[in-house]
């Protein structure tokens, strides 16, 4: 069954294009245009990626990653974080336990798709020794 | 008996001549004593009167050196080698909470409060290196810390007995916040800068990857591009002619300008934005001759400026005016951009177009540098001499408008 992708975004270009590149590589995706909206489908129905911007209105990318790890339901979600804030961003920022991996604007969304699919097929590797253990 | 008289006149001539030049001794050596006593007297008065000159020149000397101290807007606080201040200037005066005049001969330690100060200027009494010594300290004064550059030098101290200390306090909290906002400055640009950017690579890309499924998905690309170029263009524009602007080279090519049409071409070129957050644009163009004598470009500028903040800062939904009129009474022109956004409180409408201000509330809804109305004035106000302001209720939208002076042909036209 395809993995389903959380892309959260409040630039609707960005949004439309990474979702377009997910649905082209297979996945399935929803998408989220703030922290708040993000969190609440996540909890609602947990995708197995989310895919986040930072600096968006009501509840930025960082809050966002620390309101999933906080929260039973989600804790487990991988996030990958994408940023225009560049080398402005400290390392210490996203030092996040569910952070994957941080992406710099502008990016590419081939890339982004990759990346994508390597931490999904790991998790379900995971997931499939896991299963196999138990 | 002549011979007599002859001798005795002689005698008396001799003895007269004695006489005279015996007083003529006398009076010599009086005389001597006489000038050598006004000598003495003189040269008496002389030594005061050179100890007076030299008073007052020290004290004139003083007097400079206290008044150049004063003009200084860093601190300055001398204190002699007993530990008593010498002279406080005006600004340490404001920082310790007493005057110059109160501070001088009273011991260092009863008048500076800062304890780490204090210490710092004592220890100095015992010896500094000869170039001194600098440090940081966050020191507080009318309870109120901010950081200090303390440079400590002494006045003598090398062969000679050491004289004074000389502190020398620089308030740094201003090149601190120079630096904070210029730091903040290359982060909101360099975002803002980047976001466009990013959109315009990601589908160049899918183009290139053959990701569009169709001719219309192709199309649709295409003007994504092609507005998120728009957009990198525009605020590269605001970048440069903000700087222009202030280092005085900006070339203002005037024209005659239909403001009107001006406003018809900005509606249009922000429209896909406003269709994004499903909002109304309406234009209210007064039936009138909206001719002005400026810059085309920039005038444009501002116009695009001012709407396309309406667009970010109105939610889902909202409405948005723009209205141009003449008043012919004052020949000037007045355009108005008026949405039904946040609004903006009344403690903050003054500082909207200062050059990095950003609207508290406005921080968390939508990105920006805080220049884009910065350079609306500068091109309003200082290039067209103009007038741009800004009526808001917070909670009931906001109503951005400018007026420039109107051409000197419609003027006439409309008297």
């Amino acid at each position: 069954m395809a993995h389903r992708i959380l892309v959260v975004d409040d630039e609707t270009h960005i949004l439309q294009v990474l979702s377009l590149k997910l649905r082209n590589s297979g996945f399935k995706v929803s998408t989220a245009v703030d922290g708040e909206d993000a969190l609440r489908q996540a909890i609602e129905n947990p995708p197995d990626l989310v895919i986040t911007d930072i600096q968006m209105p009501y509840m930025n990318g960082i809050e966002l990653c620390n309101a999933l790890l906080n929260n039973k339901t989600t804790s487990s979600i991988p996030v990958v974080v994408i940023t225009a804030r560049g080398h402005t961003l400290a390392v210490s920022d996203t030092d996040i336990a569910n952070v994957r991996d941080v992406i710099s604007k502008p990016f590419s969304p081939r890339g982004v798709a990759e990346l994508a699919t390597s931490i999904l097929a790991n998790i379900s590797t995971q997931n499939v020794e896991r299963s196999e253990a138990a | 008996m002549y011979i007599l008289i002859a001798a005795s006149a002689t005698i008396v001539a001799v003895a007269s001549i004695a006489a005279a030049r015996y007083w003529y001794l006398q009076l010599r050596s009086a005389k001597a004593e006489m000038e050598k006593a006004i000598h003495d007297v003189d040269s008496a008065r002389n030594e005061s009167e050179t100890a007076r000159i030299h008073g007052c020149i020290d004290r004139t000397r003083r007097r400079q050196a206290e008044a150049v101290f004063d003009v200084l807007r860093d601190a300055v606080i001398v204190v002699d080698a007993h530990g008593e201040i010498l002279h406080a200037n005006a600004a340490a005066g404001g920082l310790l909470s007493v005057s110059p005049e109160e501070a001088a001969g009273k011991v260092m330690t009863d008048i500076v409060n800062d304890h780490q100060l204090a210490s710092t200027i004592s220890a100095a009494r015992n010896g500094l290196p000869s170039e001194g010594r600098l440090c940081e300290q966050e020191l507080s004064f009318n309870g109120e810390d901010v950081s200090y550059e303390v440079h400590l030098q002494s006045v003598g101290g090398h062969e000679e007995p050491m004289h004074a200390v000389v502190t020398v306090l620089r308030d740094l909290s201003r090149e601190r916040e120079v630096a904070r906002l210029k730091s903040d400055f290359v982060s909101k640009a360099s975002h803002e800068l980047r976001t466009p950017l990013s959109s315009i690579s990601a589908y160049i890309e899918m183009l290139v990857d053959g990701d569009a499924a169709d001719e219309e998905a192709r199309q649709e690309f295409y003007n994504v591009i092609s507005t998120e170029t728009d957009r990198l263009r525009r605020l590269i524009d605001n970048l440069l002619n903000i700087s222009r602007i202030e280092a005085g080279l900006m070339h203002i090519d005037r024209e005659q300008v239909n403001v009107g049409e001006l406003v018809e071409r900005a509606v249009k070129s922000m429209a896909h934005q406003a269709n994004e957050k499903e909002q109304e644009v309406h234009t209210q163009l007064a039936k009138v001759d909206l001719t002005v004598n400026g810059d085309s470009d920039m005038l444009y500028q501002v116009i695009v400026n001012l709407l396309s903040n309406a667009i970010k800062y109105t939610p889902q939904g909202g409405r948005i005016t723009v209205a141009a009129d003449a008043d012919h009474l004052t020949r000037s022109l007045h355009l108005s951009v008026a949405d039904t956004g946040l609004g903006i409180g009344p403690d903050e409408t003054d500082k909207v177009f200062d050059k990095f201000y950003r609207v508290e509330n406005y921080r968390r809804i939508a990105n920006g540098t805080g220049l884009g109305l910065n350079l609306c004035r500068h091109i309003v106000e200082t290039l067209h001499n103009g007038q741009i302001g800004l009526d808001s209720t917070l909670g009931m939208g906001s109503r951005f408008w400018f007026t420039i002076p109107m051409a000197e042909k419609t003027g006439r036209v409309a008297a």
